[in-house]
């Protein structure tokens, strides 16, 4: 429905047109009484209606957090705006609208049922995070791209669909080619869409649709490797050991090193690197095997804590709760004796009584809750003494491993300064008849550079050796004080909350008593 | 048949009962001059109870003489050659044993039979397999020989029985002794492929006389509770420590002792009750014990997968181990291929005794040469030991060498699928055990479907009845056993799955709506997932399983029924409910501080109360109570909802919980719940009353059902099977007439008795031939003449048809016009019938005249012209 911008004067949603709307289709007769003493708040409104209003900008709806279902049809939308924070739309109706293409409904993943009908689309898109779509109702729009239906087949719950209205549907194999492509649809264009139809689409267009899922399959089979192999990484990382497998590490101290690359040309040097180069790579793994192992210590460790944590608050909430029925068996035949009692005197002692056992509760179920903190602080401060020795161990071995890197380094630059000296000496004599790079030879220039530039590439590589060593040690140590804060945070929160709880349930029940006295003597 | 019996007996009771009481009365006249008080009374009744009347026992005896010889066959009687020989050389070994051990007792060798034969022991065993899979297993098959015969005592409890009667007249018969058992129960377990022996030996009174009273019934024996371990907590590293256990020691250590003085005590206590229990229960001393004869199988372990050598008592079915107290020595052993005399010492019962067949020290031999069962390889000095006796064995081995066990001359034995069925001679049986009596029944043979009953006593005297169990099979109301505790006078019922009322368990103490019962049900199969009602006079309780809404349980408390002037019954006045209590599972999807664990509606106050459930990490639970008040308020306006209608706590309080529109809403909605609620309650007073029904008029009719593959009982698959029969013999007789005889009339006219002569023959064909030519053409005239008539009627209607054109109506015209269609229509069938008669006729001539030429009695005279 298009309407003549300068014919009616285009509408504003504002709080007046809201209140109108909410009050109408709100709650009626009593219940209707009632909420208008109260006054309803946007928050809470399920369902809105602002269809015939001739709106032309969707706006002002950020307050209705819980809305389901948005009827804004019939109006003069341009744009699709302003729906972001809608999150838990179930139902959006924006047919009979002016609007040109889909977008902003990128935040609506809980949508199921959306209708575009008569508006001004001809491509349809970017509505990738809709995955729950089941109706998609887009007729009478401008799409004239048959093979733009294919964009539909990655809502795997979609069932319904309308395309009636539009260009493509003059394609006389319109029908054939949207049943085949969207096998899972059930009604297209309001109508079930009968075996027959599905087997001659399904002939039509069998090889095309064999080679889409094959493309599709492997996009999958990508992913899921991508994937695979991530989460493979996030356990080498959560070990703090990542890239310590093979040659990683090695290739990193090389990779910045131009000095060493020109150094490699000399005669000797390249099979002193493959020696170096075996015996770093192995003790590298050696680091990385031992960080496994070490991991998984770490994590049994803190499970086994967990689960006796568990245990523990388990036991003290079964207690708490027994304590908590018997009490409250006990209490309702007292408020009962109360109730029924008649004379004041026996009211009075009863409730004095009542009161007393109030306050008895509360003390037992304190003293539960002193007895577990205290428990579990003795048990917390246990497990925390020992994973920070876990830690230290771990830091050690690693420091000791890597100290055996560097005194690999250490042996392979003396052999490579000997090499170099050994080499700028032949050059000097004239002896060296090999050939030699313009600017390797250039090093050899006199024994300063030559010095310089193995000892440059030396500092090099300490340095990573370095970084890398300081890198996994913070690491695990952020780990350690990170989970043992969290130890502490946590049971200082469920500490605050019990006791909060307690003395939340004793104020209701006093409140209870209180008020029960107060009825007494209204009556 | 049983019926009456047991009314006659009944009856014959009730007349001992009268005549007793009479006495009683005789007593009681006399001293009716001087005043009876209260302790003459308790007098009187004293010993009224000590007069008891014993039905004489009638020993069942089972003797040569009650076997019909006549219809035996051949082998019965005789005896063959090589039965003789093997006669022969038993007696030779029998002279040898008892010259050897002069003071053992004779062997059971050779007995008579019923036809006064000597027949050899082995000969008498016939193995048999048995066509029933239900005789496969020893247990099953010792069950059935020890309800199928009735047990017969000995002559004397301590001499061997001069007769050995067939397994055939045995069963024929059901009846025998010990030996005759265990004959056929040997029979059939060696027929199966187990390795099994008859066994003659010495036994206990009780297992000689089959005296079960000293046993426990098996059905009362309980399964041996599974010895569930606890595994032993470990404690883990980071279990917390209990608190402090700020007690005194000492005291608790104080407190601890006294405990166990006062346990220890009443240990003792127990002890000696249970000592003295024991006491009683010991049988009194047999003057002839060790001496009493009797006979039982022995099964060896290795065939048939048995793991462990046992003995099984013919008579009880029970299996011992070969240890048992109760047997108390061996003679010999045999099945049908060899004879083992036991050379071991029996002064220990058989505790002692090692069942290794192979070994010629512990068991003797009768014939060289059968597979043992076992060579164990035996010492040197056993064997030194054993070389005094060699020369028995080396006498056996001259005559044996090539002498093998003749074959039984027993005929196949035979169970009739009927007395497989029927089981118990009779099909009845009562055993006593020890507090128990157990009555058997045969399927069917009781019209409610009885099949076991189990009486249970008080003590062992057997007076006081303390419950009764009765089991059923068959019935069509799926009544699987009812239980009956005469202290409590609780009945209990239960009942297989498969009744369209679910019913899996029914207590009650009177079948009237109202008081107390309880019912369980197969709750799978129903729709609503009830599990259990329990009903006491004022409540009414329902669990439930399984239920889309999370309903486990549901309890009404009714009130008194308010006084009506109308009609009183349950129907049109109701117990009011004073209570509605029902109670929820934790549904998962929802939040628990909105799924509801508990809802009761308070009727007579107009409450409702809702505790919802418990959240993980907490120890409350929300709660909301609704006050149902149908104020006004001092405008005259009707309140709708004010926030004290509602008291709520929340564990933690949340923003939208405390709107009015949300609890008024509740509200609502709890209204609605109630009515459903209260409808529900209704549905189920109106259930129990319709299964009351029901379970009254099923117990009055009390159908068996049949099974479909039961073609002797069942009636209407019986009926179908005889329509079907003479369906099809009517069919067959409908099938002969239908093919006549075409030479009948023509040989008709000829003299009867002759045989042919080729002439007549030939007239006879030719006579036939002709006739059924002109039969044929015949028809086709009188098809040709209908043709006509039809034209000619059509060829006149025409006629009158064109003469009366113009002054015909409209009617007329159209009744003319059909005619004309009909006709037309039988003209043109007829055209189609002569054309096909002609076509068919010429095949039909040559296919009489080949039939003709094939008739057999015609061939041979016609023979010659073909």
């Amino acid at each position: 429905m298009i309407r003549l911008y300068d014919t009616i004067e285009p509408n504003v949603i504002d709080e007046e047109l809201l209140k109108l709307a909410v009050e109408e289709q709100g709650p009626q007769e009593e219940a209707g009484q009632v909420a208008k003493q109260e006054g309803i708040n946007f928050k809470d409104v399920r369902s809105l209606q602002l269809d015939f209003q001739n709106i032309l900008r969707i706006d002002n709806l950020w307050q209705f957090e819980n809305l389901r279902k948005l009827q804004l049809d019939n109006n003069i939308i341009e744009r699709i705006d302003g729906l972001d924070s809608l999150v838990n739309l179930v139902w959006l109706d924006l047919s009979f609208n002016n609007i040109e293409t889909i977008e902003g409904l990128d935040n609506l993943i809980n949508l199921e049922d959306l209708s575009l009908f008569s508006n001004r689309i001809s491509k349809m898109d970017a509505m990738d995070t809709l995955v729950k779509l089941q109706v998609f109702s887009i007729g009478n729009n401008m799409i004239d791209n048959l093979l733009n239906v294919i964009y539909l087949r990655r809502f795997p719950e979609l069932r319904s669909l309308n395309l009636a209205g539009n260009p493509v549907c003059e394609n006389e194999d319109y029908k054939l080619f949207v049943t085949a492509y969207l096998g899972d649809l059930v009604y297209l264009d309001f109508r079930l869409i009968d075996a027959h139809t599905r087997e001659a689409g399904f002939a039509k267009y069998q090889y095309s649709i064999y080679e889409l899922k094959h493309r599709e399959n492997q996009m999958q089979y990508k992913l899921e490797e991508e994937k695979a192999n991530i989460a493979e990484l996030e356990k080498h990382k959560a070990a703090y050991v990542e890239y310590l497998n093979g040659s990683y590490l090695f290739d990193n101290l090389y990779s910045d090193d131009t000095e060493a690359a020109k150094l490699a040309y000399l005669p000797g040097v390249p099979e002193l690197l493959e020696t170096y180069k075996t015996k770093f790579v192995s003790i590298c793994q050696n680091i990385f095997d031992y960080g496994l192992i070490q991991q998984e210590k770490r994590t049994a460790e803190v499970d086994l804590f967990y689960e006796c944590l568990g245990e523990a608050l388990s036991d003290n909430r079964d207690l708490g709760l027994k304590t908590i029925n018997e009490f409250e068996k006990k209490h309702v035949k007292m408020l009962h004796d109360i109730r029924n009692a008649n004379e004041l005197q026996v009211v009075d002692a009863k409730m004095s009584e009542c009161a007393e056992e109030i306050s008895h509760l509360f003390d037992i179920l304190m003293t539960y809750e002193m007895q577990l903190v205290e428990q579990l602080e003795e048990s917390i401060n246990n497990f925390e003494r020992n994973i920070i020795d876990m830690v230290g161990t771990f830091v050690e071995n690693v420091q000791g491993l890597m100290a055996q890197c560097r005194d690999l380094e250490n042996h392979h630059h003396e052999k490579l300064l000997e090499i170099s000296i050994n080499t700028l000496e032949k050059i000097v004599k004239s002896e060296f008849d090999e050939d030699l790079p313009d600017d390797v030879r250039a090093l050899f220039s006199d024994k300063d550079t030559v010095v310089n530039a193995v000892g440059a590439s030396h500092d090099i590589h300490l340095l990573k050796i370095d970084n890398r060593e300081d890198e996994l040690i913070t690491n695990v140590s952020n780990w350690c004080s990170g989970i043992v804060d969290k130890v502490h945070t946590d049971e200082h929160n469920r500490n605050r909350k019990r006791v909060k709880e307690i003395n939340q349930y004793i104020d209701h029940l006093q409140n209870e008593l209180d008020n029960l006295d107060f009825g007494d003597l209204l009556d | 048949m049983e019926v009456l019996k047991e009314k006659v007996e009944e009856e014959e009771a009730a007349e001992r009962e009268a005549e007793a009481e009479q006495a009683a009365r005789k007593a009681a006249a006399e001293k009716e001059e001087s005043i009876l008080d209260r302790d003459d009374l308790i007098d009187l009744e004293q010993k009224l109870s000590e007069i008891e009347v014993h039905i004489p026992e009638v020993p069942v005896i089972f003797t040569k003489s009650s076997i019909d010889t006549s219809a035996l066959p051949e082998s019965y009687k005789t005896n063959t050659a090589q039965e003789k020989q093997l006669l022969k050389v038993a007696d030779n070994f029998a002279h040898q044993y008892s010259h050897l051990c002069p003071d053992r007792e004779p062997l059971f060798l050779h007995p008579l039979n019923e036809c006064d034969v000597p027949k050899f022991v082995s000969t008498t065993i016939r193995p048999t397999l048995m066509p029933y899979p239900e005789l496969y297993n020893w247990d099953t098959c010792a069950d059935f020989v020890s309800d199928f015969l009735t047990m017969v005592p000995l002559p004397s409890p301590i001499q061997l029985p001069e007769y050995l009667f067939s397994p055939t007249s045995v069963l024929k018969y059901q009846k025998g002794n010990c030996f005759d058992f265990s004959n056929l129960l040997c029979s059939m377990l060696i027929g199966s492929g187990y390795d099994a022996y008859c066994v003659s030996g010495y036994a206990s009174q009780d297992i000689c006389l089959m005296d079960l009273t000293r046993e426990v019934c098996p059905l009362l024996r309980k399964p041996e509770e599974a010895a569930s371990q606890k595994e032993k907590v470990v404690p883990k590293r980071y279990t917390i420590k209990p608190p402090k256990d700020l007690r005194s020691k000492f005291e608790l250590a104080q407190k601890a002792k006294k405990e166990a003085e006062i346990a220890a005590q009443e240990e003792k206590k127990r002890k000696e009750e249970e000592n003295k229990l024991l006491e009683l229960d010991k049988p009194p001393p047999d003057p002839m014990h060790g001496l009493r004869i009797h006979a039982w199988v022995l099964v060896l372990c290795g065939k048939r997968e048995v793991p462990e050598s046992f003995f099984i008592d013919p008579f009880t079915a029970h299996s011992y181990g070969t240890t048992d107290e109760h047997f108390l020595g061996i003679e010999s052993i045999w099945n049908h291929k060899n004879y083992w005399i036991n050379m071991q010492d029996c002064w220990n019962g058989c505790k002692d005794l090692i069942f290794d067949l192979g070994d010629p020290v512990r068991w003797e031999f009768m014939l060289f040469g059968t597979d043992k069962p076992y060579l164990t390889m035996a010492d040197q000095e056993e064997e030194e030991e054993a070389a005094d006796e060699d020369d028995i064995e080396i006498l056996d081995k001259e005559e044996d060498k090539n002498f093998d066990m003749p074959l039984s001359w027993v005929e196949q034995i035979y169970i009739s699928a009927k007395d497989f069925e029927s089981r118990c001679p009779q099909g009845r049986k009562v055993i006593q055990y020890k507090q128990c009596k157990l009555e058997k029944w045969a399927p069917y043979l009781n019209g409610n479907g009885l099949v076991t009953r189990l009486t249970i006593y008080e003590n062992a005297d057997c007076r006081k009845v303390v419950e009764v169990k009765e089991w059923y099979e068959n019935r069509e109301d799926f009544l699987e056993m009812r239980r009956v505790d005469k202290t409590t006078h609780l009945t209990t019922e239960y009942f297989k799955p498969g009744h369209f009322l679910a019913l899996r368990e029914h207590t009650y103490k009177t079948m009237a709506p109202e008081t107390d019962r309880s019912m369980e049900f197969y709750y799978d199969t129903r729709v609503d997932g009830l599990e259990k009602r329990t009903e006491t006079p004022n409540s009414m309780t329902e669990y439930y399983k399984d239920r889309a809404d999370y309903l486990v349980y549901r309890h009404v408390d009714y009130g008194i029924r308010l006084k009506k002037f109308s009609l009183n019954s349950p129907d049109t006045n109701p117990r009011p409910m004073l209570k509605i209590t029902e109670r929820f599972d934790r549904n998962l999807s929802k939040l628990a501080d909105d799924d509801v664990a508990e809802r009761i509606f308070v009727v007579s106050d107009e409450r409702i109360q809702l505790r919802y459930h418990c959240r993980d990490d907490y120890i409350t639970t929300s709660k909301r109570e609704f006050l149902k008040r149908n104020d006004v308020d001092n405008k005259g306006n009707k309140i709708i909802m004010t926030p004290d209608m509602c008291v709520t706590y929340e564990v933690e309080p949340r923003e939208h919980t405390k709107k009015l529109l949300f609890q008024y809403e509740m509200m609502m909605n709890l209204k609605n719940e109630e009515k459903i609620s209260k409808h529900q309650v209704w549905e189920s007073e109106l259930e129990v009353l319709e299964i009351l029904k029901t379970r009254e008029e099923e117990e009055d009719t009390h159908n068996l059902t049949v099974s479909i593959y039961d073609t002797t009982r069942n009636e209407k698959s019986k009926g179908q099977r005889e329509a079907l029969e003479r369906q099809a013999q009517e069919e067959h007789m409908r099938q002969v007439e239908a093919e006549l005889d075409y030479l009948a009339p023509f040989l008709v006219q000829l003299p009867p008795g002759e045989k042919l002569t080729r002439w007549q023959a030939l007239r006879l064909k030719d006579e036939c031939l002709n006739d059924f030519k002109q039969r044929l053409i015949d028809k086709a005239n009188l098809i040709q003449t209908r043709f006509e008539k039809e034209t000619q009627e059509l060829q006149k209607k025409q006629q009158w048809y064109q003469e009366n054109q113009v002054t015909m109506t409209l009617e007329d015209e159209e009744s003319y016009l059909t005619y004309c269609s009909q006709a037309m229509f039988r003209i043109r069938i007829l055209e189609q019938r002569l054309n096909r008669h002609k076509e068919l006729a010429p095949q039909k001539y040559l296919a009489l005249e080949e039939k003709l030429y094939k008739d057999p009695r015609l061939i041979e005279y016609l023979k010659v012209f073909v």
